[in-house]
């Protein structure tokens, strides 16, 4: 009867690829509008007033229209691609005559909500955020690192910022037990046939085999004949009370910072 | 907060691993750590549970498809089970036993294109460069970003292709680009920052020694270090490939030698320092670069014990040179058909033949711009005494543009088209440099598949089909082969895990992992338990 019960969640599990965080964006725009506050602002307004029935105030979806934010971690669209649809139409979506300039400021508002955080402009103070990331009180370190810094049982964040929405980091942040964010990352015990013991986070997992990287960070690939026993959280091991534990303005800064990280960035992020 | 704590008290298992530089100065073994599985460039592997006998009930056990790849050139660093494959700006962590990925690390926002041949390993760090010469390190085990560091400027044509080599701490990249105007050069990169260590051009500034060899484009004169080299650690001595001067066709405006391109260059490791060159094809014109890497092998050459270094040259010959003075020994035909040069003077010059420059209307030139062989890697067996290279036996038309020349531009002063040609394997003598047995293979000349051969007495390669194949080393003898499907453009590593033998290719779009057969079994689910938080 275990077995059975084990048999849905692992099939969830198939069903992400698990993959360390990083490129999910397609390519970095050319037109100007894009990062530009004024062009956002003024994408905002257009937004507000034709988009947002169907795709929701924030993007987030409507009962007409698809979840834009989300869209783009599963099926990115570089913003050439955001302008031809918005030009053009899709399915039910009407296309529009809107002039250029118009459309690449809308373009520009859906990069702001769907882009990459390291590439909007992004409210709060990094340099707080900062010494929240790295002190105890939000003890993100503890678990995660950036360049090399850090604890190794949760995705690394070097490019947190560079590959993700900041919607998206937020969500990770405030609600991390939501959906699928902690597959892949299911704290995890086994115990061998062996005898041997290992504790750790489950990184990626099949009937056949398993991938553990333990407390000390070490990897072991594990072949499932070799299990006896597997005991697996059924949600995230980070913790869920960061909306409570952080204050307004140090959510805001702690995302600031995030938002920072990526990879194509000259400055350290230590 | 509570978990962290949790896990720290119930800590097991050993100390990670950390690969150190005797561990990759014994060569390949179970693990593969460096491009060439030696330092020595060897391609060896001493394993033998698949041998000549058996070699015929080997089957693929595993496939990875490397998601949107297409002509893949990366032979994969294994450690521990672990591949470490890569694609251009992107790598992947598989599971040697299962193929299953551990972990990917891609930068798509990398501001070049090109090839990526491999990846290097040290301590706990797994280390690639990206096209536009960033060096990344990450932790092998689960894929974190240490650093990224750009090392060389993607503005001034300078893109990366090769694996990087480590020795002792150092990560030695090279440069890539000089079919476009650049100006070579090796650096070593520390291996726990990528701090610039040195930097040696391969071409030197105006005004140094060897300038007087070029004319005004001396800026711009190539000399590209597109391929790993290879290291002797009691000489502390590099030995590293140049590629061709630029402009590629067009030889009038660059008069004279064009050092230091198409050479073969001695670096002391710690300081970049030259110890010697030796220039394989002075003022080339027709894109010769002196890619493959060079072989370090001691033996007997003309009668003389020696420390030899060993090159199979793009211009159709094979060389071999003292490694400790870079006195030139000995050059043999690589090729039937070469109509450059009469053959090599016995300083190491090459006795050129008239009108062998490319021209307006084109000139008919054996080798054709590929090359008597190429970048497909080599391997040299001590069980046999031979070394194994991929020939191509092919002519091709040269052409020259009188164009005034435009660095990074996309242009090489003229072209150059090929026709037909017919791929050998061939295994040579390194003693007297002739051939012992060869292996011709059915196809168009498009291969890039290298060779591997092990202690088990076979070579494992490619053929130009799409076959993965192994030949009797002793002989040259067909004993197996697999059709992937596609073209083979990387060379194949041998790598053993929990006892088993196995040997991996890239394929252009896949990883492929070969072992003996055995019968499936069974696999009972163990217990599982869900914890509700």
């Amino acid at each position: 009867m275990r077995v059975f019960a084990a048999t849905p969640f692992a099939a969830a599990l198939f069903a992400l690829p698990v993959l360390a965080q990083h490129g999910m964006y397609l390519s970095d725009s050319k037109n100007p509008a894009i990062g530009n506050p004024e062009a956002i602002a003024a994408g905002t307004k257009l937004f507000m007033g034709s988009c947002a029935g169907c795709h929701g105030p924030d993007g987030g979806g409507g009962a007409r229209g698809p979840n834009l934010v989300r869209r783009s971690l599963w099926h990115p669209l570089s913003d050439e691609n955001i302008f031809s649809v918005i030009r053009n139409g899709v399915a039910d979506m009407p296309a529009t005559k809107l002039p250029d300039d118009q459309t690449w400021n809308l373009v520009a508002f859906i990069h702001s909500l769907t882009g990459p955080a390291s590439t909007n402009p992004v409210p709060g103070d990094p340099a707080a955020g900062k010494a929240i990331y790295w002190g105890a009180k939000a003890g993100c370190a503890n678990c995660h690192s950036i360049r090399g810094q850090g604890g190794s049982m949760g995705p690394d964040l070097s490019n947190i910022g560079g590959s993700r929405p900041l919607a998206v980091i937020r969500e990770s942040v405030v609600e991390p037990a939501k959906d699928l964010y902690y597959l892949g990352n299911e704290a995890a015990t086994v115990e061998l046939k062996n005898g041997q013991k290992l504790e750790g986070v489950a990184k990626n997992r099949s009937n056949y085999s398993l991938q553990l990287v333990d407390t000390k960070g070490a990897l072991h690939l594990i072949q499932m004949r070799d299990v006896k026993k597997l005991t697996i959280s059924d949600t995230t091991p980070m913790p869920t009370d960061f909306a409570k534990r952080l204050s307004r303005t140090e959510l805001r800064d702690l995302l600031a910072y995030l938002a920072k990280q990526d990879i194509r960035s000259k400055e350290s992020a230590q | 907060m509570i978990r962290p704590v949790l896990f720290a008290l119930l800590l097991t298992g050993s100390a990670v691993a950390q690969v150190s530089h005797e561990e990759i100065a014994k060569g390949a073994g179970e693990n593969w750590l460096t491009y060439a599985g030696t330092y020595s460039g060897w391609r060896y592997s001493p394993l033998q549970q698949i041998n000549a006998a058996n070699v015929r009930n080997v089957v693929p056990k595993w496939v990875y498809h490397v998601p949107g790849a297409r002509g893949l050139q990366s032979s994969p660093i294994v450690y521990q089970g672990v591949l470490y494959v890569t694609a251009p700006n992107s790598i992947y962590a598989v599971d040697g036993r299962t193929g299953r990925l551990i972990w990917r690390y891609a930068d798509p926002r990398a501001k070049a294109n090109g090839a990526n041949r491999g990846a290097a390993i040290w301590q706990d760090k797994v280390y690639f460069t990206t096209t536009d010469n960033y060096l990344v390190a990450l932790n092998r085990h689960t894929g974190a970003l240490i650093f990224n560091k750009q090392y060389a400027d993607v503005a001034k044509g300078t893109t990366s292709t090769s694996a990087p080599v480590i020795a002792k701490g150092k990560v030695i990249v090279g440069s890539s680009g000089g079919d476009g105007g650049m100006r070579g050069f090796l650096m070593a990169l520390s291996a726990d920052t990528g701090e610039e260590l040195w930097k040696t051009y391969t071409i030197p500034a105006k005004g140094e020694k060897g300038s007087e060899t070029w004319g005004d484009l001396i800026d711009w004169g190539g000399g590209a270090t597109w391929l790993s080299g290879t290291y002797d650690p009691e000489l502390n001595t590099l030995y590293w490939t140049t590629g061709n001067p630029w402009p590629d066709y067009n030889g009038s405006v660059r008069p004279g030698d064009n050092l230091y391109s198409c050479s073969l260059l001695a670096l002391d490791l710690d300081t970049g320092k030259m110890k010697w060159y030796f220039q394989f094809t002075p003022h080339d014109t027709h894109d010769w670069d002196a890619q493959s890497w060079p072989v370090l092998l001691d033996t007997e050459i003309a009668g003389k014990p020696r420390k030899a270094v060993l090159h199979a040259n793009r211009n159709g010959f094979f060389y071999a040179l003292d490694r400790v003075t870079g006195e030139f020994l000995r050059a043999t035909p690589l090729i039937d058909k070469v109509t450059w040069a009469k053959g090599i003077d016995a300083k190491g010059r090459p006795i050129e033949l008239p009108n062998i420059e490319p021209s307006a209307e084109g000139r008919w030139i054996c080798p054709s711009v590929k090359g008597a062989t190429n970048w497909m890697g080599q391997s040299y067996n001590p069980g046999t005494g031979l070394l194994y290279v991929l020939t191509l036996e092919q002519c091709g038309m040269y052409f020259r543009s009188s164009q005034q020349p435009q660095p990074m531009k996309n242009f090489s002063g003229g072209g150059a088209t090929e026709e037909g040609g017919q791929v050998i394997l061939r295994a040579l003598n390194p003693k007297t440099g002739l051939r012992v047995w060869e292996y011709p293979m059915t196809g168009l000349g498009r291969m890039w598949t290298g060779t591997v051969s092990t202690a088990g007495g076979i070579i494992f390669s490619g053929d130009d089909d799409g076959n993965v194949l192994a030949l009797d080393a002793k002989n040259g003898k067909h004993l197996w082969h697999f059709n992937v499907g596609e073209m083979l453009t990387a060379s194949p590593v041998v790598y053993s895990i929990d006892g088993k033998q196995y040997v991996a290719i890239a394929s252009a779009s896949a990883v492929f992992s070969f072992g003996l057969f055995e019968p499936a079994e069974s696999i009972a689910s163990p217990v599982i338990e869900i914890k509700k938080k």
